[in-house]
């Protein structure tokens, strides 16, 4: 019957926000009762390493608002072409038109509403999907109610959608929260963008949100104006539902600033809107030939891929727990315990794009056949490059692809370089005074090598059609000789050694040193 | 959540700088508030009507009176009772005293009675093809654009409302100010065109359509306006030349409207197949299927049965009584006896035409003849009519 969009990202937008928002998603479940409704959150310009909003708040979520949920990502590189024109990290206009055109075709409506909403059939008996399915074609909206911070916060239970509704029910009448606030037409009321929903024919034919609005702000306004235009009127739904808001005013979020807020311009937006249509985009609203991942909170998750490729790598531990060590003495010992770090390696890339292809510039063997098994068995189609400098690792993998460095750092999306000790054994203790053997100086020499290189040809050596940096993800690279290497090129984080795995991407050093760091690395000096 | 809606001060341009200006505004902002107010009059509406009494009821509202509003939507329904604005606004007073179960119903009335209400033809330009009175636009419209001044959407927004409730000369006028603010603004030059259009300047409608259209070569809905407008001055090729080029450029999806524009130039096989498909993603549309008949028969196809609906109290609406004409199970005089408009009237005797052509040319002649006479130009049956007459050597 309907679609819901939404749309947000990984991060922080004002107050309490995972609270609010597992409460609404929670909230707008409960009121689908048709088997097509789908609530449908475009997950905009979080990080590739991140995981989409709803998967970082999963377990706050109710069964059904996981079934319902489809989450669209918006990768950071998708957004890049944008970057420069805009001061927002996540835009409304390109989301919501995403949705959109890849919405349920079967359902008439479609609803736009924000992650921090309740909406309240006035009839308890009555589902949001019987609803708006009795409701002749039009363009309707609801007057939002406020919710004062303290009760959403202090009373609701994220996972208790019926009793918080039932809640909100009481508390209109007892805390006089259902005040109506009129605006000019066409938006009738104020916060309109908080319910308007529309035949997604409707939407088809005004070519979605328009996409110029990349300032923030005003989005909802211009949506009305033209509805209004095309559809002639501005209908009520007050009679059937009312919307509530968790108000999140104590902390501003990253787009108010009060009076010196940035926004769309209103008069070119709303009051000199002339047309219901948007010609200039008619053909690339909602970015239609542009391929956008789609995830399931239900089945298929990041969790269920990550624990079957470890599954595929790694045998369970036989001891209570193993051992390794900081300790200064130790600096110079390059051993390290595989089955313990292959974790944090595959944690480093499970949320990237499945396409993704990987370089990886090893020193030890069993880390690239542990890595290529946990690779394939995550699910990931893209292949994991090897350059044929790497020498004595395994090039018959399934999903390997060996061939000269140079050729294959064009290819690359993102870059793993381990720095283990080829002559390592299984059954060896780490980190126990072992000193590197020949081979082994000779391998992590082309493997330091092809890691400057790398990184300090980043920028001129991307893929043509990416805009973004790549990711470099270096494996044993904390607390030993290397760890400077590393962190001289990537602007990585510090780590838990315990992890073994430092990320990050090219450090962008104006300086001479990082002048100097990157004409040798580019001329491996 | 992540942006909210703020309608501000549209004076506002750089909202945190409080200048010399501003202040002067703030104080002069008031006073232009209350002469704007006392310019705010009524216009074109009959003392007693139930418009009129819908705008006291309105007024009253803004001014705070809900008793004094209710009593004049109570006048208003009284004098039109199927006035669905009046029946909303009713609502929504009876609503906000607490009387939610007598509102309750009084809502669904209001949307029943705008879902009963004809839609216009799908080739036409966005603002005829909507259902509704907008006594309630006109007159929120009339409100924002004593307030908020200079610009474009208020006039416009207005001058559509107006336009389609037909008072073309009271459109015109919001659409002229509108260009007033930004001259030569091709979708306000368009939406004059059609206020002219529809006041029967044919030529002047012609010339605005003509420089929306030397812009924008592929703006269909500008074509069709002008298709119209040529046809009201018997300019058949060229009117039908512009419903071509908007075939050619619709979309397949678009079949209602493809088809509608098909019958207007009299191309009645494409038409028929247009409007099969239309009827496909519309089962209930009964002029879809009174259309695909009429095709069909003027194209010689073989005819399938015809089902006329049958509404409540076993009357149906209309079209039925032409549908029922097709089947046999009417007369003409049954028909024009369930005539209650003039457009109905012509869509009567365009079917009465069809009806005679195989076996009395000359009625079918007659009969088109008085649709040209009469009907209004923007009707499918006026064009389609023109055109069989053109067939017919007339």
């Amino acid at each position: 019957m309907f679609s819901v969009i939404l749309y947000g990202r990984n991060d922080s937008h004002g107050y309490n926000l995972h609270k609010r928002a597992a409460i609404s998603f929670n909230a707008l479940a409960e009121v689908m009762s048709d088997p097509d409704d789908e609530i449908l959150f475009v997950d905009y310009n979080t990080p590739d390493d991140h995981p989409t909003f709803p998967e970082a708040i999963h377990d706050t979520l109710t069964d059904k608002a996981k079934k319902v949920m489809r989450i669209l990502r918006v990768r950071p590189d998708q957004h890049a072409h944008l970057r420069s024109k805009t001061h927002l990290v996540a835009l409304e206009a390109q989301s919501r038109n995403v949705a959109l055109r890849r919405s349920n075709p079967r359902n008439r409506w479609i609803l736009y509403t924000n992650t921090d909403m309740l909406l309240v059939p006035r009839n308890a008996e009555e589902s949001l999907s019987d609803i708006l399915g009795g409701l002749a074609d039009g363009f309707y909206q609801v007057p939002r109610f406020e919710i004062p911070e303290m009760l959403w916060e202090a009373a609701f239970d994220r996972r208790d959608p019926a009793g918080n509704l039932a809640k909100l029910r009481e508390w209109a009448v007892r805390f006089h929260l259902n005040q109506v606030v009129h605006n000019y037409m066409p938006m009738k009321y104020d916060a309109l963008g908080d319910f308007q929903a529309a035949l997604r024919e409707d939407m088809f034919a005004i070519h979605g949100f328009d996409e110029n609005m990349i300032l923030g702000w005003h989005c909802d306004s211009n949506l009305a104006a033209r509805l209004a235009l095309y559809r002639g009127r501005v209908d009520t739904l007050i009679d059937k539902v009312f919307g509530y808001h968790c108000d999140h005013t104590r902390v501003a979020a990253a787009n108010n600033k009060g009076r010196a807020t940035r926004m769309n311009d209103q008069d070119r937006f709303i009051w000199n809107v002339a047309s219901p249509y948007v010609p200039t985009q008619a053909e690339s609203w909602g970015w239609p030939d542009v391929e956008i991942e789609e995830l399931h909170l239900d089945r298929d998750t990041a969790y269920q891929r990550f624990t079957t490729g470890l599954d595929k790598a790694i045998k369970p531990a036989t001891a209570p727990f193993t051992g390794t060590s900081l300790e200064w003495q130790l600096f110079e010992d390059l051993t390290y315990d595989l089955p313990h770090t292959l974790p944090f390696v595959c944690d480093q890339v499970v949320t990237f794009p499945r396409s993704t292809a990987v370089m990886m510039v090893a020193a030890r063997a069993d880390f690239v056949t542990g890595f290529a098994a946990a690779w394939k068995g995550m699910g990931f189609t893209g292949p994991i490059l090897i350059p044929e400098e790497c020498e004595g690792l395994p090039g018959d993998l399934e999903g390997v692809e060996r061939a000269p460095f140079a050729e294959q750092l064009p290819k690359a999306d993102m870059f793993i370089f381990e720095f283990g000790l080829p002559t390592q054994t299984a059954t060896e203790p780490v980190r126990a005074g072992r000193a590197m053997a020949p081979l082994d100086k000779k391998r992590l020499k082309v493997v330091e090598k092809l890691f400057k290189r790398a990184a300090a040809a980043e920028a001129e050596t991307r893929p043509p059609a990416r805009r973004v940096p790549r990711r470099f993800i270096g494996v044993n690279v904390i607390y030993n000789k290397f760890w400077t290497t590393f962190t001289d090129y990537v602007g990585a984080n510090i780590n838990p050694f315990c992890s073994q795995v430092l990320a990050g991407l090219p450090r962008e050093d104006e300086s001479l040193k990082g002048k100097v760091l990157r004409f040798r690395g580019r001329h491996a000096l | 959540m992540r942006e909210q809606s703020a309608v501000g001060d549209e004076r506002c341009e750089d909202q945190t700088k409080l200048a010399n200006g501003d202040i002067l505004q703030a104080v002069i902002a008031p006073l232009a508030r209350l002469w704007r107010r006392s310019t705010s009059a009524a216009v074109g509406l009959k003392p007693e009507s139930a418009e009129r009494h819908y705008r006291d009821g309105v007024l009253k509202v803004r001014g705070g009176d809900m008793d004094g509003a209710l009593a004049e939507f109570d006048k208003a329904l009284d004098r039109a009772p199927g006035f669905a604005d009046a029946v909303l606004a009713r609502a929504e007073l009876l609503d906000g005293q607490g009387r939610c179960e007598a509102a309750r119903g009084e809502y669904e009335r209001a949307r029943q009675l705008w879902s009963e209400m004809p839609a216009g033809a799908p080739d036409r330009r966005y603002l005829f093809r909507r259902r509704g009175h907008f006594a309630f636009e006109i007159e929120a419209y009339e409100l924002v654009r004593a307030n908020v001044r200079n610009k474009i959407l208020p006039q416009l927004a207005h001058g559509n409302a107006l336009l389609v409730r037909g008072r073309a000369a009271e459109a015109l006028d919001s659409y002229e100010r509108a260009l007033r603010i930004k001259p030569n603004l091709s979708e306000v030059l368009a939406l004059k065109g059609e206020a002219l259009s529809a006041l029967g300047r044919y030529e002047e409608a012609i010339q605005a359509f003509d420089s929306v259209l030397a812009a924008f070569q592929a703006d269909v809905e500008t074509l069709n306006g002008r298709g119209i407008a040529r046809m009201a001055l018997g300019k058949l090729a060229e009117a039908n030349d512009d419903w071509r080029r908007q075939l050619e450029l619709l979309p397949q999806a678009q079949s209602s409207a493809r088809a509608c524009v098909a019958m207007r130039q009299g191309n009645n096989e494409a038409a028929f197949h247009s409007f099969g498909l239309a009827l496909a993603k519309e089962p209930a549309n009964a002029y879809w299927l009174l259309y695909r008949l009429t095709a069909g028969r003027l194209t010689g196809a073989p005819r399938d049965p015809v089902a006329v609906p049958v509404g409540a109290q076993g009357g149906a609406q209309w079209p039925a009584p032409l549908l029922a004409l097709h089947a046999g199970q009417a007369t003409e005089e049954d028909a024009l006896a369930r005539v209650d408009t003039p457009c109905r009237r012509t869509e009567a005797l365009f079917q009465f035409g069809v009806l005679a052509l195989a076996g009395n040319p000359a009625a079918a002649r007659r009969h088109w003849g008085e649709v040209v006479e009469r009907g209004a130009p923007a009707l499918i049956e006026y064009a389609a009519a023109r055109n069989e007459l053109a067939r017919l050597g007339s």
